[in-house]
């Protein structure tokens, strides 16, 4: 295996959204496109691409705008097919179609999905982001203008979103934390333990982990300083949430205590590993110490249980003697991000309204970053020696399911765990550097 | 998994957690006898003794290296605990198991080295058969046969002390008594 050096990143190449933290708190919106006309497909790429452009080079306001195209958009697009067959399998076959490997079944199964999420009709994603409303609006109206006048494009689906000044989602946790740092970003790892991945982890024509470049959709001009964006909208169930652990309770700090051991972090983010017994909101606000912890001096969870959400997403040196698992194959980033109103502090009972979190992944790789994670570690046991037991807060769980909260002197263990999360609906994406959209948008039919 | 766009990959057979995984090779003309040995060298390394219960992988169950044929084949056999396709990459990045397969695969056919991964993985799939029947005995994961074989032996500790059978005697120890008498 041959060690290449990481060449410099183009970052005025890359989209900032695909790679940058996001301002917090933050203010947003997914629309989603439909192309009848590839025409006017490609004058809104024109369009979006002048729009990025331009927040790359003189936007540093924290407003940011990103694109991204389905397997379907490209071929809107009309970008050659043998082009299209040169993207990774999963993202031509689209999130639907991984339903049952990506344990999207029952209730969060596609047939169950909100239209048009999964469906070919999805072409084009493009998320707003900004500190504030007015920004937000700002933005927005330029993203308006960009397909105003294009009787070839319709919006098909629109979800506003926001982070809460605490970084808080539904379920009451500050999220967010943990992302990898990027080998040429210039921005730091939280972690110290943790070296920045290589740049093709995450993006397209750079070596990644492996010392190779990763798979590349062809031409290059495509390809290149591109990532696969993973969008899924998850419904929480944060009454139900809330009554599994209230039932299982006597006190208001054994709640707290059982939620925290299921996440793996207190609500404030503070990380059971380094404080097992109490909430510290000092420590889970202070990014440079938050992330700052490994599990492998508690290798039977009696701090962070094996099967806690954290732990299960990135096992960090938990698995490092297991001879064959490679947890920095499996990294991401993740910009989750929370679409309607949370439910009032202290109500038990479902008020019906349709809350959530819409989660985005950006990497390079589909099937060994997303789907991985998603398969063997959250919706299995098999890799903690639990096959039974799933993630117990975003694991296809369905009431028979278990988990275990290792406690001395005695074990604890909970049962029947529901399933808290719901698939809504989500695809596979692929957001293209600037050169690439370009590409996109003088592409002769 | 159900789609065919892994087309590179053979999950093969699993029996609830464990996965069977098997890899068949031509030995290189007149490689035989240092095979052989190479096999013997592993054989003696610190835990691949027999007894030593310490794999590099210690997500297998087990391992054979076969020779057959008179020593022109070899075949690789094994029990891996999740679908083993899913681990390609890790298999390959992962120090140790490239060190190990490194020494004994550069006696067979189709194998240059590792000038990168997508060679090596191309070998090994290449060389991968699913198994037409498999079974398996138990259903347990290599982590948790051991757990299990913990706890018997504390359990077992445990009936050794003179107390243990008046100790036993609460009605929720009754599982427990169930499998005391031998």
């Amino acid at each position: 295996m041959t060690d290449v050096a990481s060449p410099h990143l183009e970052l005025d190449d890359i989209q900032a959204g695909a790679l940058f933290e996001r301002p917090s708190p933050y203010v947003g919106t997914y629309l989603l496109l439909h192309i009848t006309d590839s025409a006017d497909g490609r004058e809104l790429v024109r369009r979006l691409h002048r729009i990025v452009s331009d927040s790359q080079t003189s936007d540093r306001t924290g407003t940011t705008l990103t694109v991204a195209f389905s397997y379907h958009g490209l071929r809107a697009l009309g970008v050659p097919q043998e082009s299209l067959d040169s993207f990774a399998p999963e993202f031509r076959e689209g999130m639907a179609a991984r339903a049952a490997v990506l344990g999207d079944v029952g209730e969060s199964s596609p047939e169950h999905w909100e239209r048009p999420l999964g469906s070919a009709e999805v072409h084009v994603a493009v998320a707003v982001l900004s500190r504030d409303p007015a920004g937000l609006e700002e933005a927005a109206e330029k993203a308006r203008q960009a397909h105003a006048e294009l009787p070839g494009l319709q919006v098909v689906w629109r979800q506003d979103c926001y982070q809460l000044p605490t970084g808080r989602t539904s379920f009451g946790f500050k999220d967010g934390i943990g992302q990898p740092a990027v080998e040429g970003s210039g921005r730091p790892s939280t972690r110290p333990q943790e070296q920045p991945l290589k740049a093709g982890e995450i993006l397209l024509g750079y070596p990644d982990e492996t010392g190779e470049l990763p798979p590349m959709p062809t031409p290059q001009v495509l390809g290149r300083n591109g990532t696969y964006v993973v969008f899924r909208k998850l419904h929480t169930k944060v009454a139900a949430y809330r009554r599994y652990l209230r039932e299982r309770a006597r006190t208001h700090d054994e709640e707290e205590l059982l939620g925290a051991k299921m996440v793996g972090r207190w609500q404030s983010g503070a990380p059971l590993a380094l404080t097992p017994d109490r909430d510290d909101p000092g420590l889970g606000g202070d990014a440079r110490r938050n992330n700052d912890f490994g599990f492998a001096d508690d290798p039977r969870g009696f701090k962070c249980p094996v099967g806690a959400h954290a732990r299960r997403a990135n096992p960090r040196d938990a698995l490092d003697h297991d001879g064959s698992v490679d947890v920095r194959l499996h990294r991401m980033i993740r910009r989750g991000t929370s679409y309607g109103p949370m439910l009032p502090r202290g109500v038990l009972e479902d008020d019906g309204a349709d809350r959530g979190i819409l989660f985005v992944f950006a990497g390079a790789h589909l099937k060994r970053q997303f789907e991985f994670v998603k398969t063997q570690w959250l919706n299995d046991g098999i890799f903690i020696g639990a096959p039974a037991e799933k993630d117990p807060l975003v694991g296809p769980n369905d009431g028979t399911t278990g988990f275990t909260v290792p406690r001395r002197p005695i074990r604890r263990k909970l049962h029947d765990l529901p399933p808290f999360v719901v698939t809504r609906g989500g695809e596979y994406f692929f957001a293209p550097g600037l050169n690439a959209m370009r590409w996109l948008a003088e592409l002769t039919p | 998994m159900t789609t065919s766009s892994t087309a590179s990959s053979h999950p093969g057979i699993s029996v609830g957690p464990t996965s069977e995984f098997s890899l068949f090779f031509r030995v290189k003309p007149g490689q035989g006898p240092s095979l052989r040995s190479a096999l013997e060298e592993l054989q003696n390394t610190e835990g691949y003794r027999p007894g030593d219960y310490g794999m590099a992988i210690q997500t297998i169950h087990e391992a054979r290296f076969v020779l057959f044929d008179e020593d022109t084949r070899l075949a690789f056999i094994t029990s891996f605990d999740g679908p083993w396709d899913a681990y390609m990459e890790d298999f390959f990045t992962s120090g140790p198991t490239l060190a190990l397969f490194d020494v004994i695969f550069r006696h067979v056919e189709g194998y240059d080295g590792l000038p990168d991964l997508a060679a090596v993985k191309a070998f090994v799939l290449s060389a991968e058969q699913a198994a037409a029947a498999y079974a398996r005995n138990y259903g347990g994961t290599v982590k948790e046969i051991r757990k299990a074989e913990r706890v018997n032996a504390a359990f077992q500790q445990v009936l050794d002390h003179p107390a243990a059978a008046e100790l036993l005697e609460h009605p929720a120890m009754q599982p427990l008594l169930d499998e005391a008498g031998d």
